[in-house]
């Protein structure tokens, strides 16, 4: 079991261990299969292209998927994520490098709550997705 | 672009059943999201976390797209999505794209859980983008368990242009 992650090893300003994507079209095609999103922008490169785009489009929820995979695996199994938004700014298509990075922005003591900034950013460190993320994490045991 | 007709959408609640939830489609959906996190997988391991077994990804309910069989492909819009009640408001505008959406987690989603969606356009405002006129289209989404409570909230942002 991943050593629980306490809100007292958590500061300000501190980055989140980022997680680094490589989405495929067997990527896009799973994930459009498994929410039953017929889109053909997501699996008909034709389609895509005549909307203006280099190629199939990585799903908004899936780049949502991202942020919310990187927090999951950063707060452990006694975290507990209350909070996730995002934006769909830019695209992205199979064979970017998409990285998901966060801060932590403010941690409220009383709750045990911290604030977070997040995003998503492509090969070229344009951000596709920015968002925020709230989680709760456990208090250290004092002896 | 936003007519009465549109606008008369806006703001009446509806209640959905989505049924129940089953241990293969959360490991399904985290497979194809490329998230092998054990307390999607390892019951184990999930029992010895803080949520006491195996729960679903926390955006997972929020992520699909149709619940329900659908209708024949027939029936499609020509872009493959589902036919839905804003896009043949909206003439000439034809285009959609998730934009977004904000989630608040109360309690998580394990396999076997009856979810119903009570949904909600909230808002349709017009914009002016760098390509061109749009409409964003904002839903409100609450999804409540089988024993009445409330574990998701959504608010989730669609384009339409």
């Amino acid at each position: 079991m991943k050593p629980p992650l306490y809100f007292e090893a958590v500061a300000e300003g501190m980055d989140l261990p980022p997680l680094v994507k490589r989405p495929t079209i067997v990527s896009v095609f799973r994930y459009s299969a498994v929410t039953w999103n017929s889109h053909r922008i997501h699996y008909d490169r034709a389609w895509a292209e005549h909307e203006g785009y280099p190629g199939v489009l990585v799903q908004a929820h899936l780049h949502g998927a991202y942020l919310t995979q990187m927090v999951m695996d950063w707060i452990g199994p006694t975290g507990f994520l209350k909070k996730l938004a995002w934006t769909n700014r830019h695209f992205a298509v199979p064979g970017d490098t998409l990285t998901c990075k966060g801060r932590v922005v403010r941690k409220h003591a009383a709750e045990r709550l911290v604030d977070c900034e997040i995003w998503e950013e492509n090969q070229e460190g344009r951000i596709c997705a920015p968002g925020t993320a709230q989680v709760l994490l456990p208090a250290r045991e004092t002896p | 672009m936003i007519g009465d007709d549109l606008r008369a959408l806006i703001g009446s609640e509806t209640e959905t059943l989505l049924g129940e939830i089953t241990l293969r489609e959360i490991q399904r959906y985290a497979a194809a999201a490329g998230d092998l996190n054990p307390l999607y997988f390892d019951e184990e391991y999930a029992r010895a976390s803080v949520y006491g077994g195996i729960i679903a990804p926390p955006n997972y309910l929020t992520a699909i797209i149709g619940w329900a069989a659908g209708p024949p492909e027939s029936e499609l819009a020509p872009d493959g999505c589902l036919p839905d009640p804003i896009r043949p408001l909206l003439p000439g505008m034809q285009r959609a794209m998730g934009a977004g959406q904000e989630l608040e987690f109360m309690a998580p989603v394990r396999p076997g859980d009856r979810i119903t969606r009570v949904s909600r356009i909230a808002d349709a405002t017009e914009r002016a983008g760098r390509s061109g006129p749009f409409v964003l289209i904002t839903f409100e989404e609450r999804y409540v368990n089988q024993h009445g409570n409330v574990v998701v909230t959504c608010r989730s942002k669609v384009l339409v242009r």
